[in-house]
């Protein structure tokens, strides 16, 4: 077993996701419809492509050298906690961008994201997300002409 | 004369007051930008791509140029200040560059820095005046074989020279034409994966993948990082003098690597850094002694910068003659113009010659402001290097979003970003380069396109690309630059092996 996650290197992992992947990629390419009379139709290229990936998958399998993140800083789990928190508020932000307007959104996220990862002068921190969001509304609604989401703000 | 004419209108359109003011904002957000490490000019450039739509083509790209040059010279102070480049194009610069400042002399360094990347650059425009329109002129010849092979030629130099595994670049690469070909096939109208969305339908945005697996990757590096110190020698710079001797020491380095640097430029796939370490490389061979580099050598800051910011400037001639990106930062470059409505390539300088011309001649001007800016005021834009690491991710997140919400107008789109931004920091973690998947990606409709349209041409049959001599002579280029890093491999250990014997 020991032997086995020995001989498993990051390149080895990253071999086998990008084979499947290759080989999903060459399912979803083989049903592209064809067309008689196309000289070069519109599946060949992501057949070709597909199958080149797959060839690259196993060299790597075979050739790649162990993965960096050996010579990396080790990411313990808090921080793979942090960034999962960072990509929810995120995806929480994008949900309701639309919905409360970008002011409304904008102001806790930055505050929000900002103290997640460890900035704690409060006063600073809100001072910079207001001042921030106040400035990029007003650069992109009032002089790039990019309107961003009111929400129920009037302006 | 003509060319002299040229000359005097991209002048014209190079010092309008709103262009010189794009110059300047580009020059000053790309080095404010390229010095937060990991902030490359590929993320400052996808940055500023949002505030360019709406702006006339020409003020955008010179704007984005200015950006572009700008961030290369950010990188190189926080090599020099904090031992951390925010660019790959600027490692050889740390070399020298660091030691000087631990020795006191970041001032000097800088100083340094900003003269050498000055001159580079101003040779580089120079040198970019009279070689683009008669390569333009060339490629005017060209029809879709000879596109076909140049855009492979670009994309396998790009893979064959990226730092690490040359099948990881490759990977990337295929990757990169992978997600180019989603969206409706415009020749056939078959829609290709898709899954019935009808945002799929026109294909991925440029600035999805972008700053996807460009800025947003780095938040998630930046987050594993955020705990390490910020500068705390911001105000030890020291004087900013170069006496005459470290002046004439400079000399030499800064003739050699400002042609070396530009021809390097040129090459598609070997931008700045490759420019950088050979430049580096060559003058600790030339030296007389050797020994000082590494240690804080004048000509070890002199040498990389001059090369780094000439290769910039060389990047630019494919991009604008033959309108193929030969880089990363230039293929977001190209993807922005497309947007823009401009397509650049060898009918460029006749079709939009303010486009052409003004950002040429609006260089100078950008080397200018980059040497004004940063010699009086750097002690003072080093400071940006002081703000809290969380703060800056966290503005780093906004800004992509807000950039591409501005483009689309669509959450789906946001949606994408950040599925574009876990692939590329997954890309980080396990190696693999983005800038061979950036370049694919831009370059895979337009590759597609030119092949199909050659095999029209020949009625399917593949030997069009051996009949044409510069469809032939590109691919094998290609072929060589596909072989190249094994010939590398072996020539090394030939010389290793001889060395061993000969010890």
């Amino acid at each position: 077993m020991a032997v086995c996650r020995k001989m498993m290197t990051g390149d080895r992992k990253a071999a086998i996701v990008l084979a499947v992947v290759a080989v999903i990629y060459l399912s979803f390419s083989y049903r592209i419809p064809a067309f008689a009379l196309a000289v070069m139709d519109a599946d060949a290229l992501p057949i070709g492509l597909g199958w080149l990936l797959l060839v690259l998958a196993v060299l790597l399998f075979f050739f790649g050298k162990d993965s960096p993140r050996t010579s990396a800083a080790p990411v313990t789990r808090k921080d793979w906690c942090i960034i999962g928190a960072v990509v929810g508020f995120t995806l929480l932000y994008v949900l309701l961008l639309e919905w409360v307007g970008y002011v409304l959104v904008t102001v806790p996220f930055l505050i929000g994201v900002t103290g997640l990862l460890g900035y704690r002068r409060w006063v600073v921190n809100t001072a910079v997300a207001v001042g921030f969001t106040g400035v990029t509304y007003y650069l992109f609604n009032y002089l790039l002409n990019i309107y961003l989401p009111q929400g129920p703000l009037p302006f | 004369m003509e060319t002299l004419d040229s000359i005097l209108y991209g002048l014209q359109v190079a010092l309008s007051p709103e262009n010189l003011l794009f110059v300047f904002i580009g020059v000053l957000a790309g080095t404010v930008i390229g010095m937060l490490p990991g902030l490359g000019p590929i993320s400052a450039i996808a940055i500023m791509i949002p505030l360019s739509y709406g702006m006339d083509p020409a003020s955008a790209l010179i704007m984005m140029a200015g950006v572009y040059y700008g961030a290369v010279f950010g990188g190189s102070t926080s090599s020099i200040l904090l031992n951390a480049p925010g660019v790959a194009g600027t490692v050889a610069t740390s070399f020298d560059g660091y030691p000087l400042a631990q020795q006191g002399k970041a001032g000097k360094a800088l100083a340094v820095a900003a003269i050498c990347s000055f001159v580079g650059g101003t040779v580089g425009v120079v040198a970019l005046m009279l070689i683009a329109p008669g390569l333009a002129q060339f490629a005017v010849t060209f029809g879709p074989p000879e596109y076909f092979a140049l855009m492979l030629l670009g994309l396998t130099a790009i893979a064959s020279l990226s730092e690490g595994s040359v099948i990881k670049a490759f990977i990337a690469a295929v990757v990169g034409l992978m997600f180019a070909t989603v969206g409706i096939d415009a020749q056939t109208g078959t829609q290709r994966f898709t899954f019935g969305t009808p945002e799929l339908m026109e294909g991925i945005d440029f600035l999805i993948v972008a700053l996807g697996v460009f800025a947003l990757a780095e938040v998630g590096n930046l987050i594993l990082t955020r705990k390490r110190s910020t500068i705390d020698s911001a105000h030890k710079i020291g004087s900013l003098k170069v006496t005459k001797a470290e002046a004439k020491e400079m000399a030499g380095p800064v003739g050699r690597q400002s042609v070396m640097g530009f021809l390097i430029g040129v090459l598609p796939g070997a931008g700045a850094t490759i420019a950088s370490f050979l430049g580096y490389i060559t003058e600790k061979r030339l030296a007389k002694d050797s020994s000082q580099f590494g240690k804080g050598a004048v000509k070890g800051v002199a040498a990389p910068e001059t090369a780094n910011n000439a290769a910039c400037t060389g990047s630019f001639v494919p991009l604008l003659t033959l309108g193929i990106p030969g880089s990363g930062t230039t293929a977001v470059m190209l993807g922005a113009l497309l947007v823009l409505g401009v397509q650049p390539g060898p009918l460029m300088l006749t079709e939009r010659p303010d486009v052409f011309w003004g950002v040429v001649t609006s260089m100078y001007m950008g080397n200018l402001f980059l040497l004004v800016l940063n010699l009086p005021l750097i002690p003072f834009i080093a400071r940006v290097l002081l703000i809290p690491k969380p703060m800056l991710i966290t503005l780093v997140i906004l800004f992509c979003l807000i950039g591409v919400y501005g483009v689309s107008f669509s959450t789906f789109d946001l949606y994408l970003l950040i599925v574009f931004g876990i692939v590329g920091f997954i890309m980080r973690r396990f190696g693999f380069p983005a800038a061979p998947l950036i370049l694919a990606f831009i370059l895979g409709g337009m590759m597609e396109q030119s092949l199909r349209q050659s095999l029209t041409l020949s009625s399917g049959n593949w030997t069009i690309f051996a009949e044409r001599p510069i469809t032939l002579t590109l691919l094998l280029l290609g072929a060589l630059s596909l072989t190249w890093p094994l010939v590398k491999k072996w020539i090394h250990s030939r010389h290793q092996s001889n060395g061993g014997i000969a010890s």
